[in-house]
């Protein structure tokens, strides 16, 4: 080798690391959904994701691959589940986590305790929230996550078809909507159902339909039995959990037996839990919810 | 003191029934007219005429609310009370400890953990849908008992009142934590680890108001019957030894008994604490310590309060509605407190 | 009447009671006498079966193991020491219960001779006017006059006694003696109590067992029993010398 080619090679090494450097001082910033600022010096390859709506999401944008580590309920799409978890019930094992050697942890708001966020961050992996009630703060969400995979056009594209799906079905739905729905997220003796700030409200909206508890501004709450039966639903959509028994549960509970859905048999059960999460599966929620409420079979397809 | 010295109770008691049995109905009518959904009075009253006299009842919201939610949830929260209640007043007199109950001694988490553990294993009783968890609290109940009652004894032979409740709260403490365990580990079919330990009546039936009103009425009756012996527990056990008493025979009957409708009612509401705590303290007030009057008053008392505490629940934050257990346990605490204060005093 | 034969009682590995006989005729006395810790509260807790023990109490020559404990306590009234009362029950209520012995059972139906006897047993106490009281508001004497007064309701045959005169003063502690001794001139009647004033034991007693450590140290009739001898053994002091100086306090005025 010349003495010249060696310098070249070195002027070149040089460029690169200088400019790599450079790309390096820009980084990424993101600000996520508590409004902290995170820095990366590079789009994250390596994360764990504690929220099944996060991992959804990274998936839609084509990151499944950097997931390292995953919480509890994470299991969706079917070959996460190979992934390792770092969750038992409500504890999260920061020792784990930190085992895995990821940048980022991406986790929901209500789950984790500013003590553990403190100690992973104090042992250099970034912790990024996300918090997500309604369907604008998914798309907040998909952007942030995007942003911070270095897949900002994947994420655009992605509530781009969210947005271009719920139009269509708008569309074709009723204006004024004349049918009601209960959602129910838990069986007694807690009932828990959603209220307006929730997606399942605006799913609703989009389809056409009003959710009984429309009125109730929280997006989770308790409610009374007596509540459901006064305010008759047309349609029920169960997203309890538990399977084909929650429907023969609902079927026969004393007292609902006159409410227009279980007369007519209207229980839609959320068996995939596309309506359980936050997430881009919406769109597909949006679909089934359609399909269900005009009665068009699944195969159909027609608002897809 | 001296004006509380003389006591002649014995001449208003008849009165004392009379106003409490009344003051049941009425609140029972109260519970049954107001809930989340407002329905007339006169709708309401229909409805359950009709249903009561064997007419037919006029279709519609207020038939499925009134018949079907509402009146077993009142029945079944009534009974429940009066359950809780004498049990509660059985325990303080066999005892001889006020501050002794199945909440605060932690029976009711004993068998909480018990109805779990039926549900998680799925053992059941063929033909009897709920039959496994109940049977199952009744015997961790009765278990509960006689460890905390055995550790008791072994720490304090003389029984004081703290250390039982102090073995209760770590009892309860304990129990609690292998709910947990037992939930994480079969989270698809246990019911939320806040119905086992904050109850609620919600979706209660009428299978349900049955079997608490049978358990009711037989072991009220049993309690009743074993008055005179729970006097004397309450004046001493060695006294009642004295007098001539069956001691073990007797401790054993009443403890089976309270665990009996302790299991009930936990496997039917979850934990509803401190009803059998402060109501037997209230009916003492009323009709003094002789069980004879204790128990029936308990019984009227624990069920009004119930009710009250239910229909709190259920109305306060309508159409939010709240778990029995935070009503029952906010005046509850309150209510521990000025007790505990009063027996220290006291003793 | 009532007879032990060989008693023996355990706490884990300490003896309370250890090989004690004796023998309650009818028309006595007995007085169990005996310091602190002598086992005399032991040996009464365990006539009254709430204590396991070994060797035999006869009752009229029948184990009373064998007897149904309501059947005991028509015969066997026991007083205890200690009745702290934890809820306000009337005196009258607590005087009733000596009653439950003989309201129980299926065979002996209802107790005619019940408000009789709880009426006599209120007047022999001078609790007639107290009965409607509450137990909670009663001063250490009149507390063990109810309790005396419920042993009474229950007209037994043999009154037990641990420490009768306990929170009594000295016009009630003659007043209740003298009461006792009254009772016991009845036919049929026996009485055994531990008394730690020996003025009263001597006074009263015909009989007496004196205990240390479990150990019968003597018994037999009160003069035999309640000798310097034995006192002194038993107490570890000149019982006589003492009982002279604490008298002569008052002879010298």
């Amino acid at each position: 080798m010349s003495r010249k080619t060696v310098s070249l090679f070195l002027a070149l090494l040089m460029i690169f690391s200088m400019a790599s450097s450079l790309a390096e001082g820009a980084g990424i910033t993101v600000t996520d959904m508590l409004g902290r600022e995170i820095t990366l010096a590079e789009p994250a390859t390596s994360i764990v994701v504690m929220q099944p709506s996060d991992c959804e999401i990274l998936c839609a944008i084509g990151c499944e691959n950097t997931i390292v580590g995953r919480g509890q309920y994470v299991d969706y799409p079917a070959s996460i589940l190979e992934v390792p978890v770092v969750q038992s019930g409500k504890e999260t094992n920061v020792e784990e986590i930190l085992a895995l050697q990821p940048q980022v942890v991406l986790m929901n708001s209500m789950s984790q305790s500013e003590e553990q966020v403190k100690q992973l961050e104090e042992n250099g992996v970034k912790v990024v929230v996300s918090s997500t009630t309604n369907i604008e703060s998914v798309y907040t969400a998909i952007t942030l996550i995007g942003k911070l995979m270095g897949k900002d056009a994947e994420a655009e594209a992605v509530i781009t078809d969210m947005k271009a799906t719920f139009d269509e079905i708008r569309a074709k739905a009723d204006e004024e909507p004349k049918k009601k729905v209960y959602f129910e997220i838990s069986p007694p003796p807690y009932l828990y159902t959603a209220g307006s700030s929730s997606y399942m409200n605006e799913l609703a909206e989009i389809c056409g339909i009003k959710n009984i508890f429309d009125d109730q501004e929280d997006a989770w709450l308790m409610i009374s039995e007596e509540q459901v039966i006064e305010r008759n639903p047309d349609y029920i959509v169960l997203i309890t959990n538990m399977g084909s028994a929650g429907v023969e549960e609902i079927l026969s509970r004393a007292g609902w037996g006159d409410i227009t859905a279980i007369r007519n048999q209207k229980v839609y059960n959320d068996e995939d839990s596309c309506m359980a999460r936050p997430s881009p599966r919406l769109k597909e929620a949006a679909i089934v919810l359609y399909n269900f409420v005009h009665d068009i079979a699944a195969e159909e397809k027609p608002a897809a | 003191m001296e004006k509380e010295r003389y006591l002649r109770r014995e001449r208003f008691t008849p009165l004392t029934y009379l106003l409490l049995a009344a003051a049941l109905l009425f609140t029972m009518i109260l519970c049954i007219c107001v809930g989340s959904v407002g329905i007339s009075f006169s709708d309401t009253v229909t409805c359950v005429w009709n249903a009561v006299t064997g007419q037919p009842v006029p279709e519609g919201i207020a038939k499925n609310i009134i018949l079907n939610v509402r009146l077993p949830r009142v029945l079944c929260v009534a009974l429940a009370g009066a359950a809780l209640s004498i049990c509660g007043a059985a325990m303080q007199g066999l005892l001889r400890n006020p501050l002794a109950d199945g909440s605060t001694m932690g029976v009711s988490s004993g068998a909480a953990l018990g109805a779990i553990i039926a549900v998680a294993t799925g053992f059941t009783l063929p033909g009897f849908s709920f039959g496994g968890g109940m049977v199952m609290a009744m015997a961790f109940a009765f278990g509960s008992l006689i460890l905390i009652l055995s550790l008791a004894y072994a720490l304090d032979r003389s029984m004081s009142t703290g250390s039982i409740i102090l073995i209760g709260v770590i009892f309860t403490m304990f129990i609690s934590a292998i709910i947990s365990l037992v939930i994480t580990f079969a989270s698809d079919h246990t019911r939320t680890l806040s119905f086992w330990t904050m109850g609620s009546f919600s979706g209660v039936n009428y299978e349900q108001v049955i079997i608490l009103g049978a358990a009711l009425l037989l072991c009220g009756g049993v309690l009743i019957r074993f008055s005179p012996e729970l006097n004397a527990f309450a004046i001493g056990e060695e006294n009642a030894r004295h007098i001539g008493v069956n001691v073990r025979r007797v401790k054993l009957i009443i403890l089976i008994t309270v665990s009996v409708l302790i299991g009930v009612c936990v496997s039917i509401a979850g934990t509803v604490s401190f009803v059998g705590l402060i109501m037997p303290h209230i009916a003492r007030m009323l009709v003094g310590p002789n069980h004879k009057r204790l128990i029936p008053a308990s019984l009227f008392s624990g069920a009004i309060f119930l009710l009250l505490a239910d229909l709190t629940a259920r109305t306060l934050l309508s159409p939010i509605e709240l778990p029995i257990g935070v009503v029952t346990s906010i005046v509850g605490a309150a209510a521990f407190v000025i007790i505990f204060y009063q027996t220290r005093k006291a003793g | 009447m009532l007879a032990g034969d060989h008693i023996t009682v355990r706490y884990g590995n300490r003896t309370a009671v250890e090989d004690l006989s004796f023998r309650l005729h009818e028309g006595e006395w007995l007085m169990l006498a005996g310091p602190n810790g002598a086992g005399k509260s032991t040996l009464i807790e365990a006539i009254a079966q709430g204590l396991p023990y070994s060797g035999v109490f006869r009752w009229k020559g029948e184990d009373i193991r064998t007897l149904k404990g309501a059947v005991l306590a028509q015969r066997i009234g026991i007083l205890s020491q200690q009745n702290r009362v934890s809820y306000a029950y009337t005196v009258e209520e607590v005087v009733e219960l000596g009653r439950y012995a003989f309201k129980k059972g299926m065979f002996s139906g209802k107790d005619e001779q019940g408000a009789g006897q709880v009426e006599k047993a209120l007047e022999m106490t001078g609790m007639t006017e107290l009965r409607h009281a509450s137990m909670l508001t009663l001063s250490g004497g009149e507390m063990q006059r109810a309790f005396l007064a419920q042993v009474f309701a229950q007209n037994p045959q043999v009154m037990i006694l641990d420490e009768p005169a306990n929170h009594l003063d000295l016009k009630y502690q003659k007043q209740l003696f003298s009461l006792i001794q009254a009772w016991l001139k009845e036919p049929g009647r026996a009485v055994m109590s531990v008394v730690h004033d020996l003025n009263l034991a001597r006074h009263y007693g015909t009989h007496a067992v004196l205990m240390d450590q479990g150990k019968c140290i003597a018994q037999g009739p009160i003069g035999e029993v309640m000798t310097q001898e034995n006192l002194r053994q038993v107490y570890g002091m000149d019982v006589y010398e003492w009982m002279r100086t604490m008298l002569s306090q008052w002879t010298e005025e």
